[in-house]
């Protein structure tokens, strides 16, 4: 790596952590950002970000979580004859997207510190950081989508199981396994990007051409083949079968439990890929840091199927079926050659992460208030200015 | 004084630090180069002094043009107490004489 990018690298580690502080904490986050600039070595500024992201970022996440679970509750006025003033919970109205956002905006960067101290390539970094704001913009859009599409999801994945039996058949292949498309001079992992929401849109409205679309899709983890979504594929769907049981969830949660024993019966010789695989499994091995980003990245991605199951019980399917899929994701990645999701190197996964928040049930109206940040002296100074993105 | 639960060995280290600076501002990245602590370990630790009363921060503009303003720190009366009991309680040497003189 570049002194020069170690630099920028640095300023960048600075403005997600201070981006992801809680309002009464930015002015900590902007000191750090000065100090780190008033280092003169780029490697020390870089390990001195890093550090600070870091150190900051589970209490920045946790102060922001806890101020976003308190945010349902206020002090109601007195009441006209001297009633005991106690609290009122307002209707619920939780963002599990935003929070789901932040997680994923957490995870990447946890994943950023890992890769850097693990001396990954320097693109590695800039890829996971793009695919963030990529799919940041694609969930913007999806987030958007009027309910008269939504109609059509039973349509939706059909192409979705089309496109991953594709891949199968036509896709690039490695060791006997056809899991990638190459695209704009990238290797995706289509599988990683759609299963998650195809699951979850599954689960939220099960019907004839959603349970063709999932049966296609089992047979495409069976073709390709690929454990690590299979199985997430058949845990996500017994969930979803538990939760709405029919004929139609269990017609393609027995398909995916029949998908998933048709890849353990194939022998997977996929060598580990460096910084894509095996990252959870030597995460004890490394260095004390780049081993705590990784297992605390992976927790995060956790963090909305739990927040969401306790705080959303109308929509508990929906949060179990997503713990279901990044969890047994999750746990793939740290038993057998795997990818690693959103922490490990690659953008599948973060797409596919990102993406099936979409699926999250919308907000209700909040009448919460935003913290307004107090001003400081340097506040003003040309290295407040917004950071233009140039990694490589 | 504030003191609600035991100290970690790294705290007392940034304490011994801040004590020695005898009332001048540090920077942040000196002080943990000084104490032998991470940034991660460091500025947690900060925030939490400070929110305690044990620490003042200011800015200081910078002294080259150019350059962005800096976050320096300094013990209260509070902080200096509970640096001086935590010091004598662990027997610990003071930092004085490895520190370098700070702006």
């Amino acid at each position: 790596m570049t002194a020069g990018s170690q630099r920028r690298l640095a300023e960048l580690t600075c403005r997600i952590l201070e981006t992801v502080l809680p309002a009464s904490q930015q002015a900590w986050g902007r000191a750090i950002r000065h100090e780190t600039a008033a280092i003169p070595d780029d490697a020390l500024a870089l390990r001195f970000a890093l550090g600070s992201l870091a150190g900051l970022l589970p209490q920045a996440l946790a102060a922001r979580a806890t101020a976003w679970l308190s945010a349902d509750s206020e002090p109601i006025a007195p009441a006209p004859g001297g009633t005991i003033v106690m609290s009122q919970h307002k209707p619920f109205a939780p963002d599990l997207r935003k929070l789901g956002m932040l997680c994923a905006a957490g995870a990447v960067a946890l994943g950023i510190v890992h890769l850097a101290l693990t001396g990954a390539p320097l693109r590695y970094l800039g890829l996971n950081l793009g695919a963030l704001l990529i799919g940041l913009s694609l969930l913007g859009l999806l987030g958007s989508t009027p309910p008269a599409i939504r109609r059509h999801d039973g349509l939706a994945l059909v192409a979705a199981a089309g496109a991953l039996l594709a891949t199968g058949a036509l896709g690039e292949t490695a060791e006997g396994a056809a899991r990638w498309v190459r695209w704009g001079g990238l290797s995706l992992q289509p599988s990683l990007i759609l299963i998650p929401v195809m699951i979850l849109a599954f689960t939220r409205q099960p019907g004839r051409l959603g349970t063709a679309g999932m049966i296609g899709a089992a047979l495409a983890m069976a073709i390709q083949p690929d454990r690590a979504m299979a199985a997430a594929l058949a845990l996500g769907l017994a969930v979803a079968s538990a939760w709405r049981p029919g004929r139609q969830a269990g017609l393609a949660c027995a398909a995916s439990f029949l998908a998933l024993g048709a890849t353990l019966l194939r022998a997977d010789r996929l060598p580990a890929v460096p910084h894509v695989d095996r990252i959870l499994f030597t995460a004890f091995e490394l260095p004390s840091l780049a081993g705590l980003a990784a297992l605390g990245g992976s927790a995060l991605l956790l963090v909305p199927a739990i927040v969401g199951w306790r705080r959303d019980p109308a929509h508990r399917g929906t949060y179990a079926a997503f713990g279901a899929v990044w969890g047994t994701a999750i746990a793939a990645a740290a038993l057998g050659n795997y990818p690693t999701p959103v922490v490990g190197y690659g953008g599948s996964a973060i797409l596919g992460y990102l993406l099936s928040l979409a699926t999250f049930p919308r907000p209700t109206p909040s009448t919460a208030g935003h913290d307004t940040p107090g001003q400081d002296p340097a506040e003003a100074t040309p290295f407040d200015q917004p950071l233009p993105l140039g990694l490589a | 004084m504030v003191r609600s639960r035991a100290l970690s060995p790294h705290a007392r280290m940034v304490l011994a630090v801040l004590l020695a600076a005898r009332g001048t501002w540090s920077h942040g990245y000196e002080l943990a180069r000084l104490a032998g602590v991470k940034s991660g370990t460091l500025y947690p630790l900060l925030i939490r002094l400070e929110a305690q009363g044990l620490l003042e921060a200011e800015w200081q503009q910078p002294t080259e043009r150019g350059r962005p303003p800096r976050h320096a720190y300094r013990l209260t009366a509070q902080g200096i107490e509970l640096a001086r009991t935590t010091a004598a309680e662990a027997g610990e040497p003071r930092a004085a004489s490895a520190r370098q003189a700070t702006t």
